[in-house]
C-alpha cells in the first residue's frame, strides 16, 4: 500500500539579488531584483508501508526541500502529495499525530531541561495516553540505552546522546512515518553506527516507514534496500541500491597482492585499468562480465600470485561519480 | 459524559501547564536570566521621582496633578507596567523564525500562538514575584509621597485591567516578533516602537500634560488603556464607571489585536512557507 505519494511536486524559492558593494546596497534599499531558484522540479515517486528509503544528493539538490513539503513546512509550487492520504501542508492534526520530523541540525529538546521534561510535553502535545507512554519511552530507552542520562540537562549532552533523545522526543507518538533529515551528522563512528543499528531494529519491529537522508553511504549501504537519487532538483534514479551499482559501476574490482619480488606496472596493465599500484599490491578495474575470466588469466599467468579478491566498486564512488558526471554535462 | 468532558478539558489544559511549568524550571535553571531585568527597573523610578520632585518645587499643581498625586502616578504607573511586561519576548519569536526553529513547532498538533503564549508567561512568573516584592518594598519606602487609594471593587478592576494589559503586551510582542518573516533584524523596530508606546501609554507622565488634540487622538489608540486609564482609576481622577469603560474598550482592542496577529501570521507564513528558512 503506498504510504506516500508525489506528483509532479515543485518548489521554486524567491530571494532578492544582493549586489556587491555599499552603492549597490544603497540602491538595493529602494530597487531588488527578484531571482528564483528552481529547488524541486517536478518529482514524482511512491514508497509503500515500512520501506526504508534512502534520499540521496549533493548539498542543495533539494533533499531537504522535499521532506519540508511532506512535513507541512512548506507550501509547493506546484504538484501534488498524499501522506497517509492527507495534505502534507494542510497541516492537519490528524495527520501531525502520524509522522514526526527529526532534522540533524535542528534540535526540538528544551535545551536548558532534562530530555524528560521535552518528552513529557511530548506526551501532552499528541495526546499520548499514559499507559502507551510509558510503554513507548521504556522500549526506546532500553533500545538506545539512555537511561542514565534523561535528567541530565540537555546542553550537557554529548552530540550522540541528544541525538538519541531526539530521535526518542520524536517517536513517543509512535509515528507510521518518520523522515530523518541528516541523523548521524556529526557524529564519531560509533555514534553514528548506535544510531544506525537502532534506525534499522526499529524500522524492522514497527513498519514505520522512514525516508532517511544522509550524506554517510555507511548509512545508506546499510540501511536503505531502495534509494532515490535527487539531483539539481530532478530525480536521477530511483531503485535499488544493488542495482544502482550494477547501472553506474558496470566493473568489478579486483584486488591482487603478490609475494616475493612483486610485479612491474606494465606486467599487469594489459589485464585491466590499473587503479592503485605498488609492486606487491594492485588494484583492478575490469569489466563486470570480463571478471572471473581476468581473475583466472592472472592466476594462470607466471605472476608470483599470492591472494586475489573479486570486489564490488564502492557505492560511495558510484554515487560520486554520478554527481561529477552530472556536472560534466553541466 | 460530563466526566469525560472534564477530562477533555483537563487534557486540553494540561499541556499548556506543562509548558508552564518547563518554563519555570528553565528559569531556575539560568538563576538570573530575565530576573535580572528586574533589578534594572528600580533605578528608573528614583530618577523620575526625583526630577519630579524638583519640577514640583515652586508649583502648587500641574494640569490638575499636586506634587503628592504626580509622585504617585510616576509610582504606580511604573509598577503596573513591571507587572505586564513581557520583557521582550519579541526576540524569542524572531528567533525561532530566523533560526528555523518553527519548523519544530509547524510539524505538530499545537497552535505555535498558544503556545508562545503560554511560554511567555511561563518565562515571566519568577521575575514577576521577584518585581512585586521589590516594588512593594519601594512603594512601602516611599509611602509617606503616596497616595493609597483603594477598596474591593476597584482592586478586583484594576486587576481586570492589569490581566488585560499584559495578554495585550504579550500579543503586542508576538505581533512584532513576526516581523522577522519579512525583516531579519528586528531590535531596532522593538526599541522605536516600546519609546512611542511607553509615551503613548503614559509611562512617563500623564498623558494630559500633551496639547489637548494630541490626547484626544491618543484615545483612540489602545496604549492609554493599558497604563494611564489604570492610573487614573486607582487615584480616584475618573470614576469606577468610567474605569469599566476603560476596560471595555482595552478588551475591544485585545480582540482586534488578535485578529490582527491571526493575520499577520497568516500573511507571514506564506511568506516563510516560500522562501523557506
Amino acid at each position: 500500500m503506498a504510504i506516500i505519494e508525489i506528483r509532479n511536486l515543485s518548489k521554486t524559492y524567491e530571494y532578492y539579488k544582493k549586489q556587491l558593494g555599499l552603492w549597490a546596497s544603497v540602491r538595493g534599499l529602494f530597487r531588488r531584483e527578484k531571482l528564483y531558484k528552481e529547488a524541486v522540479k517536478e518529482i514524482n515517486f511512491t514508497i509503500d508501508e515500512g520501506e526504508l528509503v534512502g534520499f540521496l544528493g549533493p548539498n542543495g539538490a533539494g533533499k531537504t526541500t522535499t521532506l519540508k513539503m511532506l512535513s507541512g513546512i512548506l507550501y509547493p509550487t506546484s504538484g501534488e502529495a498524499k501522506v497517509l492520504g492527507h495534505i502534507p501542508w494542510k497541516r492537519e492534526p490528524k495527520y501531525q499525530k502520524q509522522f514526526a520530523l527529526v532534522m540533524g541540525q535542528k534540535n526540538q529538546l528544551w535545551w536548558d531541561l532534562p530530555a524528560m521534561e521535552s518528552f513529557i510535553l511530548n506526551k501532552e502535545i499528541y495526546e499520548v495516553s499514559d499507559a502507551d507512554f510509558k510503554k513507548n519511552l521504556d522500549e526506546l530507552v532500553e533500545l538506545l540505552d539512555i537511561k542514565d542520562i534523561l535528567d541530565v540537562q540537555v546542553r550537557k549532552l554529548s552530540l550522540g546522546q541528544r541525538m538519541k533523545c531526539e530521535l526518542v522526543a520524536a517517536l513517543l507518538h509512535k509515528p507510521k512515518v518518520l523522515f530523518l533529515d541528516e541523523p548521524t551528522i556529526g557524529l564519531d563512528v560509533v555514534a553514528q553506527k548506535n544510531i544506525r543499528d537502532f534506525i534499522k531494529q526499529y524500522n524492522q519491529k514497527n513498519k514505520t516507514t522512514i525516508i532517511l537522508t544522509s550524506h554517510y553511504m555507511e548509512d545508506v549501504k546499510e540501511l536503505c534496500k531502495r534509494v532515490i537519487i535527487i539531483e539539481e532538483g530532478k530525480i536521477g534514479y530511483d531503485g535499488d541500491l544493488v542495482s544502482l551499482i550494477e547501472k553506474y559501476a558496470p566493473y568489478k574490482v579486483l584486488k591482487i597482492t603478490f609475494e616475493g619480488e612483486g610485479v612491474k606496472e606494465e606486467d599487469v596493465s594489459n589485464f585491466g585499468e590499473v587503479h592503485q599500484f605498488t609492486p606487491h599490491s594492485i588494484t583492478l578495474r575490469v569489466p563486470r562480465e570480463k571478471a572471473k575470466n581476468v581473475a583466472r588469466d592472472i592466476l594462470s599467468s607466471n605472476l608470483p600470485v599470492d591472494d586475489i579478491l573479486i570486489d564490488e566498486v564502492d557505492i560511495s564512488d558510484v554515487v560520486r561519480k554520478i554527481f561529477s558526471n552530472n556536472q560534466i554535462k553541466k | 459524559m460530563i466526566n469525560f468532558l472534564n477530562r477533555n478539558i483537563y487534557n486540553g489544559v494540561k499541556k499548556y501547564w506543562i509548558i508552564i511549568n518547563n518554563e519555570i524550571q528553565r528559569q531556575f535553571a539560568y538563576r538570573i536570566g530575565i530576573a535580572a531585568y528586574s533589578f534594572g527597573n528600580i533605578a528608573e523610578v528614583i530618577v523620575m521621582v526625583v526630577l519630579w520632585s524638583i519640577v514640583y518645587r515652586n508649583i502648587e499643581t500641574i494640569h490638575g496633578y499636586t506634587a503628592k498625586e504626580m509622585v504617585s502616578y510616576l509610582v504606580f504607573a511604573w509598577f503596573f507596567s513591571f507587572l505586564t511586561t513581557t520583557y521582550a519576548f519579541e526576540a524569542n519569536i524572531a528567533k525561532d523564525i530566523q533560526t528555523g526553529a518553527l519548523n519544530n513547532m509547524l510539524v505538530k498538533p499545537i497552535s505555535y500562538l498558544r503556545y508562545m503564549a503560554t511560554v511567555a508567561t511561563g518565562r515571566i512568573l519568577i521575575a514577576l514575584l521577584i518585581v512585586l516584592i521589590q516594588d512593594i518594598l519601594i512603594i512601602l519606602l516611599l509611602r509617606g509621597r503616596l497616595i493609597f487609594s483603594a477598596d474591593v471593587s476597584k482592586i478586583v478592576l484594576l486587576l481586570a485591567m492589569l490581566s488585560v494589559t499584559y495578554l495585550f503586551n504579550v500579543l503586542f510582542s508576538i505581533g512584532i516578533g513576526f516581523l522577522a518573516f519579512w525583516t531579519t533584524e528586528i531590535s531596532g523596530i522593538y526599541y522605536a516602537l516600546k519609546v512611542l508606546r511607553n509615551f503613548l501609554s503614559g509611562y512617563y507622565f500623564p498623558i494630559v500634560l500633551l496639547p489637548v488634540a494630541l490626547v484626544k487622538i491618543n484615545l483612540f489608540f489602545p496604549f492609554v488603556y493599558t497604563a494611564y486609564i489604570p492610573v487614573q482609576l486607582y487615584l480616584g481622577k475618573i470614576s469606577f464607571a468610567e474605569g469599566l469603560r476603560g476596560l471595555a474598550i482595552e478588551i475591544l482592542w485585545l480582540v482586534a489585536l488578535y485578529v490582527i496577529i491571526k493575520i499577520v501570521w497568516r500573511f507571514g507564513l506564506k511568506k516563510y512557507e516560500s522562501v523557506g528558512i
